[in-house]
């Protein structure tokens, strides 16, 4: 799965958990997560639905120092290698 | 000075003189006189009673109405015991003595979880018996993280947090900027300590409480299947004055099945299962007053 194809998924996982009204095709891989409309409840569906999505089994917690949705991708990307 | 401030000035107030009567009258004085004070409570305090009571015969615990209310009146003289156990404990537990002053009622997988320093885990309880010592108990085998609301009042939340042992136990609050903050807590190794019987408005998912649906925060269900950290259902009953019983669940094992919101639900069923069995064993240490089930 290239770099694009993992932000594409992202993009549209994220707006289905997010509470903020966003035009997320415009969301550069440089926008920090905690600016999307995520809480402390919103983030955990997000992180579901993630695993879910890329069948990936990765500890959650692996996701403290990802601050962007480029990071985020990269780090799908790096897992799913 | 608005009225909103006046009514903090007034409760702040209050509850400074009430924790120096508590500080220079002998424990048992003191308990006598939270109990009439709550009394006191529940004789002017008609809305909450009324909750109360239509709570307990809603969930059906009590015969008939009469023992509702007198369920209810022990449950305001319960809570009233909770607040003054809570604020006098840092002078009746320590680290060498807690083991004495609690029975302990752990399965083996539980026991082996809390005495990892490595392993993150969830407990969740409710306000059933008393949760502020069942979460400074804890803090005696590792950390704890209380996740919860801060009080309405801020001048009361500061004087209530001073109150508290801070050694291994502090709160965070239910939303804050940093959503991440509770897979840190996990990593390191501490418990998050979570209620979960508050009405959880448009946040929650409906979830059978005493047979009926009750709107219930996910945030237990959620972190045990991101995190896979285990997850435990506790209580600590009081069964004398400062003494209590710690009794606690096996692990809740529940891998993501890939459908999101039936593995909530999964979940949450089986912790309201274990606390409405747990309300039905003590019913007169639950806090009724709460509006757990909202139209």
């Amino acid at each position: 799965m290239t770099y694009e194809e993992i932000l594409e998924k992202l993009r549209g996982l994220m707006k289905a958990a997010s509470q903020e009204a966003i035009d997320w095709d415009t969301i550069a891989d440089t926008a920090a997560i905690e600016t999307l409309g995520f809480d402390s409840l919103t983030i955990l569906d997000l992180i579901y639905d993630i695993q879910q999505a890329f069948d990936l089994e990765f500890d959650a917690e692996e996701l403290i120092d990802v601050r962007t949705v480029g990071e985020l991708a990269t780090f799908l990307q790096e897992r799913l290698a | 000075m608005n009225g909103l401030t006046i009514r903090h000035g007034l409760e702040y107030g209050a509850l400074r003189v009430l924790l120096c009567l508590i500080d220079s009258l002998p424990p048992a004085a003191s308990g006598w006189l939270i109990r009439r004070a709550a009394d006191l409570w529940y004789g002017l305090d008609g809305s909450r009673r009324r909750v109360a009571i239509e709570n307990i015969q809603r969930s059906g615990v009590a015969a008939g109405p009469r023992t509702a209310k007198t369920l209810a009146r022990e449950s305001f003289r319960h809570f009233g015991m909770v607040v003054l156990e809570s604020l006098t404990s840092a002078r009746v537990f320590n680290c060498e003595n807690w083991r004495e002053k609690v029975q302990i009622d752990l399965p083996p997988e539980t026991e082996a979880l809390l005495n990892d320093p490595n392993r993150g885990m969830i407990v969740v309880s409710g306000h059933l018996g008393n949760w502020e010592i069942a979460a400074q108990l804890v803090s005696h085998w590792k950390p704890v993280v209380g996740v919860t609301r801060p009080m309405n009042n801020p001048y009361v939340e500061r004087l209530v947090q001073r109150r508290k042992p801070q050694n291994n136990f502090r709160l965070t609050p239910k939303h804050d900027a940093n959503a991440l903050r509770f897979l840190g807590d996990l990593k390191r190794g501490d418990i998050l300590a979570l209620l979960i019987d508050q009405h959880a408005g448009r946040h929650g998912v409906q979830i059978d409480f005493f047979g009926s649906p009750a709107s219930t925060h996910t945030t237990p269900a959620m972190l045990h299947l991101v995190t896979k950290a285990p997850l435990v259902f506790g209580v600590c009953i009081r069964t004398g004055p400062m003494s209590y019983r710690f009794k606690a669940s096996e692990p809740i094992v529940h891998p993501p099945t890939g459908d999101r919101e039936s593995d909530v639900r999964a979940i949450m069923d089986r912790i309201n299962d274990l606390l409405e069995r747990a309300i039905r064993e003590h019913p007169g240490q639950y806090l009724w007053g709460h509006r757990r089930w909202r139209e």
